[in-house]
């Protein structure tokens, strides 16, 4: 069958045409400067990414007792750990909390209205977080979308969806993988991915 | 109704993406860059160091209200960038900044000469604002005691305000009822008061749970629970 509904060709290079048309036209407005985009994409490369959600949830397996904490105050657990970059509470990170996986409860983040994401622990949202699809479907059959997403959540298991709405940015600490019991803290923090931290994936021994 | 508001439960979509990049087109990063610095530079945190000509308010409250006022089957249409290209671009030509025939003019020029020649313009200050926006955030959290109107563990009906504008009440938990799991400590603000709606002044905010069972009878699945944070206006 033909398809009479494709996007035109050009499509990706006039949406690029327009930004760099765009943030010329602001900088020559004097509303941004020629650094200020890359001020802001250096601040999450360096000090909002989920390199800074590894590194709480690594501590986490290492420490139940900060683990407990963690749960009940997030924010102030956070600040306990010294290998940071400032702004923690920044952005996007002003109220975050986290929930823990385990004791046969699987946590998924979804933002149903738009795209709210804990900057600060994971920077920025990935494709699949944003897309449409996800955020309906996750709301009514979270098991069939993490199937998906190559995870299967047993029936025994209870599936809590969190859907951030208001203040609150949401965050997962998956469990400790078997296996990786003898592994020291900063091999731990190379197995936690963005898509372990929003319930979409378990950390993997590789 | 909005469609936007009513995403949850919708059927028949098809699988998810597992897409994990966060830009997927390198032009992505720099409408992201432009919303980043427009809320760093919004007037109501401006404290009068910044020498930026920008002088509107601008929060996420601006940038969900122009996508919730998209037509519903354009929203579908275009993928999340897209979306924010389109709409920060009305945005500064309908408030006067550009004009279109300006953006059109050099968007023609920039389809056949690749290489940007952006004017450099320095401004240290502006820049400041925007690392500080980025490290101190923008807090809802208002400085008064509220009085708590709903308490853990009791069972609540939600509302069904006019969703004419905007709003964080997500459509499919209208006027069903949920239990109360808990309550935030402290009262918040929205971005931007919204009349019909209900929020904006500093309010107390709940976690509620809801049995997908209730809002989907025999259409769900088993043993899990949905909970999202709503503010006391959207409670009875």
């Amino acid at each position: 069958m033909s398809n009479q509904f494709e996007y035109p060709e050009d499509r990706e290079k006039r949406n690029a045409a327009k930004i760099k048309a765009l943030e010329t036209l602001l900088i020559q407005k004097g509303i941004i400067t020629s650094n200020s985009v890359d001020t802001v994409l250096n601040h999450f490369e360096t000090k909002k990414g989920p390199f800074n959600g590894a590194k709480i949830v690594a501590r986490a397996w290492m420490d139940a007792e900060f683990k407990k904490r963690l749960v009940k105050d997030t924010a102030k657990a956070i600040a306990e750990l010294d290998d940071l970059p400032e702004g923690m509470t920044g952005a996007e990170s002003e109220h975050v909390k986290a929930v823990a996986n385990g004791d046969g409860v699987h946590n998924l983040i979804v933002c149903t209205l738009c795209s709210c994401y804990p900057w600060s622990v994971l920077g920025l949202p990935p494709y699949w977080y944003k897309d449409p699809t996800f955020r309906s479907r996750a709301a009514r059959e979270p098991r069939a979308v993490l199937r998906e997403f190559g995870l299967n959540v047993s029936q025994e298991i209870e599936i809590k969806v969190w859907d951030s709405s208001a203040q609150i940015r949401w965050f997962v600490i998956p469990e400790r993988p078997e296996g990786a019991e003898n592994m020291t803290e900063a091999q731990l923090v190379e197995l936690v991915t963005p898509e372990s931290m929003m319930g979409v994936a378990l950390p993997k021994i590789a | 109704m909005k469609l936007q508001h009513y995403l949850g439960g919708l059927e028949d979509l098809g699988p998810v993406s597992t897409e994990t990049r966060v830009f997927v087109e390198p032009w992505e990063k720099r409408i992201f860059g432009i919303h980043a610095a427009m809320m760093a530079l919004s007037s109501h945190l401006d404290d009068g160091e910044k020498t930026s000509t920008f002088h509107n308010k601008w929060t996420w409250a601006d940038l969900r209200t122009g996508a919730e006022s998209m037509n519903p089957f354009d929203y579908f249409k275009y993928r999340y960038y897209e979306k924010w290209l389109g709409g920060i671009s009305s945005f500064f030509i309908d408030e006067g900044y550009i004009t279109d025939e300006e953006l059109n003019e050099l968007t023609e020029k920039f389809m056949t000469n690749s290489e940007p020649d952006f004017p450099s313009k320095e401004d240290n200050a502006t820049d400041a604002r925007i690392e500080q926006y980025l490290i101190e955030g923008d807090s809802p959290r208002k400085p008064i005691e509220p009085s708590y109107q709903f308490f853990d563990g009791q069972t609540v009906s939600i509302k069904d305000p006019p969703s004419k504008g905007h709003t964080r009440l997500p459509g499919f938990l209208r006027n069903k009822t949920g239990i109360i799991d808990h309550v935030y400590e402290g009262a918040y603000g929205y971005l931007t008061d919204i009349e019909e709606d209900g929020i904006g002044p500093g309010m107390p905010v709940h976690c509620v749970k809801f049995d997908p069972k209730e809002i989907w009878p025999g259409n769900t699945e088993d043993n899990f629970y949905l909970y999202a944070d709503l503010y006391e206006a959207y409670i009875k």
